[in-house]
């Protein structure tokens, strides 16, 4: 799932800091999952704008709710009743999220509540782990189903560099080395040759280094006749 | 003779089989050619090339081909480093091209260290390509003529000799020489390997290396770097992954009169024992900031004169006039007197970021250990255990090593090998299982350097050895004794700390057996602890050992720690006012209750300047409605209620004693006045900790009984009730002749509880002299209810400046647990054992209460109360 952390409270407090009456809007797919902007972070995040505003004297008018996500256009649809009532909206979605409700509410003040940090795993409870860069262009089949672009610190495709000790990558110390571990996996499974063949360089372009990324299936459009 | 078959200087002296000679030169942080220059100056006649490092440990520096120009006019081959770090493949393709162009003609391809170890750890990292896609590239732009992309280069290629560097310190071991063989496969013709000092695994390299074939493909320089000093070989053994320093190297440098002397002579010796390893073609020294010694280690191991050294013929495309490659009778001089390189101060110090950083690295990596060893200790033990509190160290005395102060006093340097020493000894003390002694020696360390690390995770290590070995023990006496349970808890514990532990799985294995054992001889035994102490013991079972609750942690973590980035005026809201506070009681054992300006324990709010304190209650009459879980503790003082009140004080560390007056209820034993009063004095005689009088909820009883206490007790500072709205007139009247205190009680009622007090108020009580009972509920019983109406009472105290209601809570628990039906029922199945089940519920709801606000707990059973005591005590800390 997308992974995301709320902002700190003063930067969405900066830019809020017009406004009298907001919304603040959480998603009930990955954010909220991970605990950064589902309904239960939509309710402290409102309740301490409202406290700190209160603090500043000019109190603060919050509408909150929790939409089933905010990267379908459908579940969006409320936000047009709403930009009637409140002044701007702070969106505790990824930044799919707000950035959907920007091209579809062209005239609404859509503020992002959280920075989207990763694509993660969740291990353990309070626990996130990045595990995919979504580079588009998957090789994991080679490398024992773990992935060397997201995990390995200079993303390389002939790993380990001289830097793997013990395990551990030298960028910290509780950092497994991918690379270390993919081997000892390879070799666990008498696959160890995979790794002799030299990885040609990466195209980078499916990992968005061609510009922004669009998929299309045209037997899942809509009037899509032709 | 014709240079034409080779590509480069470098290359020609190892295919005419000449042991190569390398060295490297870090490029200025500056603009200054002349830094180059000098060193290149330096070397030159001594080494066959020099490798110009490419921003190493990612810090940035005057680039490797600007240098390597520079390099070439002082008529010195250059080995130009290209990392993938800094340029993407169109970048990196450009700038060879260029390198080319200007006469280039060694190229060492690099994954580069990772950016967060230099001066500019924000930067984004390239990565486009890794070293071994480097290599691959660019042997084919040069034997293929074509880009990356496969377009074809049209006129003048790259025509470098391509190196690669090999790292067979780092980990996993087997599969570095593969990695090499990689490197081969995708272009590099020669290696240059990381710092050897660890020969052993070296040698096991090269052997793993000429299994594989590789010696016959590609030149390997080993990589030698001569220690500066004691301090610096010490860094490296212990801070620099991988560079595993041995002993004997450290000692030679401890003891050398002349560290630098010793050190060159260190770095010649391995020169000499690599030359010995079949497949080994040269050396690569890395003098670190110290290029001076290059050529006095080059003529030391017998590598001086260079061959072809009249050969070398840099070509510099606008060749600089005056460059004569060779200039004998000049180079001689050079050792003997070593032009004053004026190194920057600041050098040392970047070439050892990456050393420092990894030693950071190391760092935290122990403190994660230490705090990690340290709970585990408390969770084991029950208690903080025992370790050297660190001094406070400042950050600049941090690092044991300073790399960047070179010339370190006399002092340190003694100290640095007292520590080693130390070190040493300590470790042998160790390995031959004297741990009592490496102990002592490696606090002693400590002494001398409070961050040591070694130390300090050597001793960490150590106490959880004796942990271990304790609790081997234990167990292996719980076994003797047949405590399987207490032999079982004992493995697992040493189990947790170490997993492969064989004692302990043996051991657990054995206690299974043996359980298994007695559960088929007699499986009616199970339990035979619980079910015969209450039987067996007329008087006072002991407390302490049912129910043990582990002691709560009383570490405090700010609120602020713990709010994650939300800034505290957000979420701090301390009242508006006060809530009294009442005392009672005479000298030292007089307790205050209120005196909060917060809700319950918010005490990164506000203050809480009194705790909540527990009364224990004793009865006028012997208790005929007590389960046998409560009344066992003191069936043996029911019938002398000053008895009673001695036991709940010296034996159950009451506080404060509240006498309930039940017999004079009329609908009960309707006892007379001068029953209470004597119960009340002989109460009083008996103990000198605060006292409650309750009244048995009569109002007008109430009244006579308690001015008959009043008669009797005389002018003490005790509290009386319950006051009701009937009564208040006579009690207020009472209360205020004797400067007594008093219990407002109302029936679970915001608006009740206040006008009652208004009503005190009126009759002349002062709002310090009154204490409020809300009426309470059991768990089960209208807790919540009880919850609510306290809470609202404390917020309107709090924060809506409601002064009536700014008077604290007495509680009384014990009495509305104690009766309940289910505090009474037997021990079954279902509902298990009675004892456990009266505790939990008088716990519970006085744990409930004490965050609703409760000021003043009466409570009864004694575990109860400890266990409430303990959370108080949990709640408190700060």
């Amino acid at each position: 799932m997308i992974i995301a952390e709320r902002k700190p409270i003063k930067r969405i407090l900066q830019m809020i800091e017009p406004f009298e009456r907001i919304a603040v809007i959480g998603c009930r797919g990955c954010v909220a999952i991970c605990s950064a902007g589902g309904d239960r972070e939509v309710e402290i995040l409102a309740a301490a704008l409202r406290l700190a505003r209160k603090r500043q004297g000019r109190p603060l008018k919050t509408v909150e709710d929790t939409f089933v996500r905010q990267c379908d256009p459908e579940y969006l649809t409320p936000l047009g009743e709403l930009k009637e009532k409140v002044e701007a909206v702070v969106s505790l979605a990824c930044g799919v999220g707000v950035n959907l409700a920007a091209d579809l509410f062209p005239d609404l003040k859509i503020y992002p509540g959280v920075d989207t940090s990763f694509y993660g795993a969740n291990p353990a409870l309070g626990e996130w782990e990045e595990k995919c860069r979504g580079c588009g262009d998957c090789i994991i089949d080679f490398t024992g189903g773990l992935c060397p672009i997201a995990r390995c610190a200079k993303n390389l495709l002939n790993g380990p560099c001289g830097g793997s000790q013990n395990g551990k990558c030298e960028i910290r110390p509780e950092v497994p080395c991918v690379w270390h571990q993919i081997y000892e996996r390879l070799k666990a499974r008498g696959e160890l040759e995979k790794l002799s063949q030299i990885f040609p360089a990466k195209n980078w372009i499916p990992a968005g280094h061609g510009g922004p990324r669009e998929r299309k299936r045209p037997d899942l459009q809509m009037n899509s006749q032709k | 003779m014709s240079n034409e078959k080779y590509r480069s200087h470098l290359e020609r002296v190892l295919r005419e089989g000449h042991f190569a000679v390398t060295c490297e030169i870090g490029p200025p942080k500056s603009a200054d050619g002349d830094v180059v220059r000098q060193k290149a100056r330096l070397i030159r006649g001594f080494v066959d090339a020099a490798n110009i490092t490419d921003c190493q440990t990612a810090i940035v520096r005057m680039s490797s081909i600007a240098s390597g120009v520079l390099v070439m006019q002082e008529g010195v081959e250059p080995v130009i480093q290209m990392t993938c770090r800094d340029r993407n493949r169109i970048a990196i393709q450009a700038d060879l091209l260029g390198a080319a162009a200007l006469g280039i003609k060694n190229l060492l391809c690099l994954t580069g260290d990772h950016q967060k170890f230099g001066n500019h750890p924000e930067a984004k990292g390239v990565f486009d390509l890794d070293s071994i896609q480097l290599l691959d590239m660019v042997r084919r732009m040069r034997d293929e003529k074509r880009f990356q992309c496969g377009e074809e280069i049209k006129g003048k290629t790259v025509e470098f000799f391509l190196g690669a560097a090999a790292n067979p310190f780092a980990d996993p071991f087997e599969f570095r020489v593969h990695r090499l063989a990689k490197k081969v496969a995708a272009g590099a013709q020669f290696i240059q390997t990381q710092i050897v000092y660890n020969l052993e695994r070296f040698r096991k390299f090269m052997e793993m290396a000429r299994d594989l074939g590789l010696t016959e493909k590609v030149y390997i320089l080993a990589g030698i770097t001569p220690p500066k000093s004691f301090g610096m070989a010490r860094y490296m053994k212990y801070f620099v992954p991988g560079l595993d320093v041995p002993d004997e190297i450290l000692k030679r440098l401890k003891d050398a009169k002349d560290k630098r002397e010793e050190g060159i002579q260190i770095a010649v010796e391995i020169i000499e024992q690599v030359r010995e390893i079949p497949g080994i073609a040269g050396v690569h020294i890395m003098a670190i900031e110290w290029e001076e010694a290059v050529p006095e280690i080059v003529k030391r191991a017998g590598l001086h004169p260079r061959p072809l050294a009249e050969e070398v013929k840099v070509e510099v495309p606008r060749p600089a006039p005056e460059i004569i490659p060779e200039r004998p009778e000049v180079e001689e001089e050079v050792p003997e007197a070593p032009p004053k390189v004026e190194v920057p101060a600041e050098a040392l110090k970047e070439i050892f970021g990456s050393l420092r950083s990894s030693m950071e690295a190391l760092r935290d990596g122990i403190n994660l250990l230490h705090e990690g060893l340290a709970s585990l200790e408390r969770a084991l033990l029950g208690g903080p255990a025992e370790r050297p509190v660190p001094p406070e160290i400042k950050p600049e005395e941090r690092p044991v090593v300073k790399p960047e102060a070179p010339a370190v006093s006399k002092e340190e340097e003694e100290r640095a090998q007292k520590v080693a020493d130390l070190l040493s000894a300590a470790k042998a003390a160790r390995e031959a299982g004297e741990l009592a002694k490496a102990e002592a020696l490696y606090r002693q360390v400590l002494e001398l350097e409070a961050e040591n690390e070694i130390a300090k995770s050597a001793l960490a290590e150590i106490e959880k050895e004796r942990l271990v070995e304790e609790l081997l023990k234990e167990a292996e006496k719980k076994l003797k004794e047949e405590d399987l349970d207490g032999a079982e808890a004992a493995y697992q514990k040493v189990l947790e700390l170490y997993p492969q532990k064989t004692e302990a799985v043996k051991g657990l294995e054995k206690v299974k057996e043996l359980k298994a054992a007695r559960a088929e001889k007699k499986p009616e035994e199970e339990k035979p602890a619980v079910e015969e102490r209450p039987a067996a013991e007329v008087k006072a079972p002991e407390v302490a050992d049912i129910l043990v609750f582990a002691e709560l942690s009383k570490e405090y973590r700010p609120v602020s720690e713990r709010a994650a980035g939300i800034p505290e005026d957000v979420y701090k809201e301390p009242g508006t006012a006060y809530i009294r506070e009442v005392t009672i009681g005479e000298g030292e054992k007089a307790i205050t209750i209120g005196g909060t300006n917060v809700l319950p324990f918010h005490l990164f709010e506000g203050e809480m300047k009194n705790p909540p304190h527990v009364a224990m209650e004793v009865l006028d009459v012997k208790p005929e409605d007590w389960p046998e879980a409560l009344a066992k503790y003191f069936a043996d003082v029911f019938d002398d209620p000053g008895a009673w009140a001695k036991k709940c004080v010296e034996v159950y560390g009451a506080e404060a004693i509240n006498v309930y007056l039940v017999g004079t209820d009329p609908n009960f034993l309707d006892l007379g006045p001068e029953h209470a009063a004597k119960v009340v004095e002989k109460v009083a005689k008996a103990v000198d900790v605060p006292l409650v009088i309750w009244g048995s909820g009569s109002a007008e009883k109430d009244v006579e009984v308690l001015r008959e206490v009043a008669n009797v007790l005389g002018a003490k500072n005790v509290m009386i009730g319950p006051v009701v709205d009937t009564n208040h007139r006579a009690l207020g009247a009472t209360a205020m002749g004797y400067g007594y205190s008093l219990i407002a009680s109302s029936p679970i009622d915001v608006n009740l509880a206040k006008q009652l007090n208004i009503l005190l108020e009126n009759v002349g009580v002062p709002l310090d002299k009154i204490a409020m009972d809300p009426s309470v509920g059991a768990l089960g019983y209208g807790l919540e209810y009880t919850y609510s109406v306290m809470e609202r009472i404390r917020l309107a105290a709090l924060y809506a400046q409601d002064e009536k209601l700014q008077v604290p809570f007495v509680i009384n628990v014990g009495r509305e647990v104690w009766k309940t039906k289910e505090a009474g029922l037997p021990s079954d199945d279902m509902l298990g054992d009675q004892e456990v089940r009266g505790i939990a519920l008088e716990a519970i709801t006085a744990l409930a209460l004490l965050l609703a606000g409760g000021d003043f707990l009466i409570m009864r059973h004694p575990k109860a109360i400890e266990v409430t005591k303990r959370v108080i005590d949990g709640l408190m800390a700060q």
